[in-house]
């Protein structure tokens, strides 16, 4: 049994390696110079260079593929909170009979092929004259942020004591008023992993932003993606430094995100 | 909580109807494009009616792409479930509480990343001279190269490798948190019973966690429908056409190779058509 649990622990920590070595290799590259880079032997011990780096952050176009990404996400992950913060505290605390239809529209959209979605809107947004356009991204994602952030939302919601509600209402509350000033903060942590979910899906989409954009409205994965198109002469430490761009922001929410994984686990334990 | 408020029409009625509006209008504009001839390079059109659908069951790189994203499909799902429960188990028996939670951050960090980062940081570790995850090889056999994305046989399960890195590692997590909500008692009995430790999970928790484990892999079978963005950085289909999925193959006929957005959608439409009647009536039967 000894040896078992020995052989176990190896196989995880293994594992462990294996989920950031590759990541931190990257990040490693960004650092070296192209001679560094290209060796038959990885070496871990070089003189580090900041030029790379530098070489992103001073690009127009990596500037704007940067502000693309944070107005396009933003607003998208703000009309999705708008929208579908408040009806999903709807659908959780007034259940009817649509509930449970409502509920499998939200998530069957989540069904639909990228592609199935992104050439007609390419060819309606190319007749409207908004193709290429920020606007365009932006009503397109709204349709992921406001039905991931309301099929996760709903859990939230039902996870708010009743009691306190009712409590409120005793009070003389308005139905509004408890949602704003009860429901809201009371539920506003798993809220906000729901939220920050969203935010990370929309920032990591790749296949609608490169088909409803031309040059004006790429977002950040496409201007990575494009890096890489020059063939494999290109300065791989550049590539490596706008991955690490690129991977940047949802790691920031690394922990917003595995606390909200442990609360989801934890309501349902009691 | 029946009370007369007009709360959860103002609340639900708008959402939904923008979100009917925003999902029905391109899945409808999509059949009506799918009957037409259009292409890029000129606006007009006329109608053909069914003979884009016609064309594709003809056409056999339309065929090598059905089979080529059933592939995938078996591939990454089945790969990232087993992983998912063979690391979940694992911390769930040897790591300590501290352990799994230093674990578990580790785990997530794959799954967070943007595919298209996925995609580069495995394309330069498969890189046959200068990669790290080719460099054992290069080692142990004195220099011999070896190209995982480039040789026809291995490219899709190179590919696949980086979609279940992503979503195993984070499934492990996942099935650990479960384990962890399981009630101690059953375990315990079957401890007594001298049962073996894989015994234990192959015959008690794990049957325990069927229906969980069942919604997680539903999940997978729908993210994995997702794969576009790993393999137009990888490979871009290729070796030839060996990776070349349906999504990959809609993108170039429609926008790489000919620009006929209507076959494109064609195609496009038949995949809608499949998922939706698939996974509706998987989670129908989930439900029921």
């Amino acid at each position: 049994m000894r040896a078992g649990r020995l052989i176990g622990r190896i196989v995880l920590a293994f594992a462990g390696f294996m989920a950031v070595f590759p990541l931190l290799w990257t990040a490693l590259n960004a650092l070296k110079n192209n001679v560094d880079i290209i060796t038959r032997v990885p070496r871990l011990v070089f003189t580090p260079t900041l030029a790379n780096i530098s070489y992103i952050i001073g690009r127009d176009s990596v500037l704007t593929g940067l502000y693309n990404s944070i107005v396009a996400c933003g607003s998208a992950v703000l009309i999705g909170v708008v929208l579908g913060l408040p009806a999903a505290y709807a659908v959780a605390r007034y259940p009817n009979r649509w509930a449970g239809d409502i509920q499998f529209f939200v998530l069957s959209l989540r069904f639909l092929p990228p592609v199935a979605v992104a050439i007609p809107l390419m060819v309606i947004w190319l007749q409207v004259g908004l193709y290429d356009t920020l606007p365009a991204l932006i009503i397109t994602y709204s349709l992921l942020t406001i039905s991931v952030i309301m099929w996760l939302a709903i859990p939230a919601f039902q996870a708010v004591p009743k009691e306190i509600e009712e409590a409120a209402f005793v009070d003389g509350y308005g139905a509004y008023s408890v949602f704003w000033r009860i429901a809201l903060p009371v539920a506003a942590r798993s809220l906000a992993g729901a939220v920050a979910f969203s935010f990370v899906l929309v920032w990591n989409e790749f296949l609608i932003a490169l088909m409803l954009s031309s040059s004006n409205a790429k977002t950040l994965p496409i201007v990575a993606s494009e890096l890489s198109q020059q063939g494999m002469n290109v300065p791989w430490g550049i590539l490596n430094a706008s991955v690490v761009l690129l991977s940047l922001p949802p790691l920031l929410f690394l922990g917003v995100l595995s606390g909200f994984l442990n609360s989801v686990f934890r309501q349902k334990k009691t | 909580m029946a009370r007369r408020t007009s709360l959860p029409v103002t609340f639900v009625v708008p959402t939904i109807a923008i979100l009917l509006v925003l999902s029905m209008v391109p899945t409808l504009y999509a059949i009506v494009i799918a009957l037409q001839n259009r292409e890029l390079s000129t606006p007009d059109y006329s109608w053909v009616w069914l003979s884009n659908f016609v064309d594709l069951f003809l056409d056999r790189r339309f065929l090598n792409a059905v089979w080529v994203s059933v592939k995938w499909e078996i591939v990454t799902v089945v790969a990232t479930m087993v992983v998912a429960i063979g690391l979940g188990v694992l911390m769930f028996e040897v790591a300590s509480p501290r352990l799994r939670n230093v674990y578990c951050l580790l785990f997530i960090i794959p799954v967070l990343l943007p595919r298209v980062s996925a995609a580069f940081v495995w394309k330069f570790a498969y890189h046959p001279l200068y990669g790290i995850a080719t460099y054992p090889y290069r080692l142990i056999t004195g220099g011999l190269i070896f190209d995982p994305l480039s040789k026809p046989g291995t490219a899709l399960f190179a590919v696949a490798s980086v979609d279940v890195w992503q979503w195993g590692l984070f499934f492990a997590v996942i099935v650990l948190k479960l384990l962890e909500t399981l009630p101690p008692q059953p375990i315990e009995a079957a401890r007594l019973d001298h049962a073996k430790r894989w015994q234990i999970h192959a015959y008690v928790t794990l049957p325990m966690l069927k229906a969980p484990l069942i919604s997680l892999m539903f999940v997978k079978m729908i993210e994995s429908l997702r794969s576009f963005d790993l393999i137009y950085v990888m490979t871009r289909g290729g070796p030839g056409v060996a990776t070349e999925t349906l999504d990959m193959y809609a993108f170039s006929q429609g926008f790489i190779e000919s620009g006929k957005v209507s076959y494109a959608s064609a195609m496009a439409v038949l995949m809608m058509i499949a998922t939706v009647i698939t996974f509706t009536m998987l989670w129908k039967r989930a439900q029921a």
